[in-house]
């Protein structure tokens, strides 16, 4: 919410959230952000740094300056956040839920009807009291990959062919993690991680 | 524009006859030369390029001109056991059959990006009617390519239409590249000696018919769409693939100067 101070004028072209989708059915999620001049600009760019691999479905880009998004921390500073103005709509929320995640930040969880981007994140707030961060952006403002049939099989299928492998593969410098597991030398997990 | 279905499926190389599977092999090396040394020249800007965005974007093209070289030296190497990474690396200019236009030192970011642009509306047109070559093997691995060709095609448009519509900066040195590489685009569908055989097999498209289809695309975009000044015709091709300039000399010695120190090394 608040722009850092910066001595040198930033030069750089727009930032626009990205958001995947993985699989249908699954949420769009925020995996990081590209500087583009225009939103098929955005796009493009967006699949080359975010779906060479693994595989995607769809891809939204959304400009910096349309989004909200707010900590309970940040909310019970400046409360005033809930009465930023903006265009009436349809908004989308997302939610950060966890610490535990790498490579994705936040999940889109659904939309609001909204009088405006500090509406859509009271309602947000409302519906999802124990998020960490809350983010609404309105419908409006989103730009999207193609659905048809040609988009899937240029933006999309090849990434399905490369060899993919999650981040922990690698394991730490020095080291690798298969290592450390046989050698009993790994930190156990928190008990929500779930599977051992 | 693609290569008519009547002709019976070639799925085995010992189907061929000699004299076309060396024409196809001497073609399927033609093809690998011109991605591998394209895919040299793009990932020269690895750590260069004007945003950290299209640094990791022309990386990823640069990977997929390299994979679709690897697919064409693979399809080679079944048809006469060569091995890929010999004639990549092991091989000096004179031998290598890439189009002039692929090794030209990379330049500005518009030199590189209208290339690419020239050479993915061919790549895309050529795979696209590869797709139905008679020889199946071929006819898989067009299919693979043709898919993340066109996505490169959609990048390089649309940065050649983005700088040719900017500044005036922009402008001029687009239109400059243009007429600096307009000259060498007809050798893109320049036939190497005896591929009319394998045009007759129905085993490679006709580069005669794609020519026409790719200069109405390149015309419409360039001159249509973006604005920019495009040379009535394309000059005539010159030499064959056999000659080269005097820039792919020095890009073959970077590009293999690591394999050749090594010779005996038996892993990358």
């Amino acid at each position: 919410m608040t722009q850092p101070h910066s001595p040198r004028p930033d030069t750089q072209w727009p930032r626009w959230e990205v958001f995947k989708q993985d699989a249908p059915n699954r949420p769009h999620q925020a995996v990081g952000s590209v500087h583009a001049g225009d939103p098929q600009h955005a796009l493009l760019t967006a699949r080359n740094v975010f779906v060479r691999r693994p595989a995607a479905v769809s891809l939204w880009a959304v400009r910096e300056a349309d989004l909200l998004t707010a900590t309970p921390e940040e909310l019970a500073a400046r409360p005033e956040v809930l009465e930023t103005p903006g265009e009436a709509g349809t908004y989308h929320v997302g939610l950060k839920r966890t610490h535990k995640r790498s490579m994705t930040f936040v999940d889109l969880v659904g939309t609001v009807e909204a009088s405006g981007p500090g509406d859509a994140l009271r309602q947000a707030r409302e519906g999802h009291p124990d998020a960490l961060t809350w983010l609404v952006f309105p419908e409006s403002a989103v730009v999207r990959t193609d659905e048809d049939p040609g988009t899937l099989e240029s933006w999309f299928a090849p990434a399905k062919d490369k060899t993919y492998k999650q981040q922990q593969f690698y394991g730490v410098i020095g080291k690798h993690v298969g290592e450390l597991k046989r050698e009993g030398r790994m930190p156990g997990r928190a008990k929500e991680g779930g599977q051992p | 524009m693609t290569v008519s279905s009547q002709q019976p499926e070639t799925s085995r190389q010992q189907d061929l006859a000699p004299e076309v599977r060396a024409a196809l092999s001497a073609k399927l090396t033609a093809l690998a030369d011109d991605e591998l040394i394209l895919a040299h020249r793009d990932s020269e800007w690895t750590g260069h390029a004007p945003i950290l965005e299209e640094d990791i974007a022309l990386a990823n093209i640069a990977q997929d001109e390299l994979g679709h070289a690897s697919l064409y030296l693979e399809l080679r190497r079944e048809l006469d056991g060569s091995d890929p990474d010999r004639l990549a690396f092991f091989r000096d200019a004179d031998e290598f059959t890439n189009v002039r236009l692929a090794e030209l030192p990379k330049g500005d970011w518009a030199f590189t990006m209208v290339r690419q642009f020239l050479f993915d509306t061919y790549e895309a047109l050529w795979l696209e009617a590869a797709r139905t070559s008679a020889y199946t093997p071929l006819a898989e691995v067009a299919a693979k390519a043709l898919r993340e060709e066109k996505f490169h095609l959609q990048h390089t448009a649309l940065w050649v239409e983005r700088l040719a519509l900017g500044t005036e900066e922009s402008r001029r040195r687009t239109q400059a590249a243009l007429d600096e590489l307009w000259p060498y685009a007809a050798q893109l569908f320049q036939p190497l000696p005896g591929e009319e055989g394998l045009v007759a097999a129905h085993l490679v498209p006709d580069l005669g018919q794609l020519r026409g289809v790719w200069e109405g695309f390149v015309r419409s975009h360039l001159a249509g769409k973006c604005g920019l000044s495009v040379p009535e015709a394309l000059p005539a091709a010159g030499p064959g693939r056999d000659t080269h300039t005097e820039h792919l000399a020095p890009l073959l010695a970077e590009m293999q100067s690591v394999a050749r120190a090594v010779p005996n090394a038996e892993v990358w």
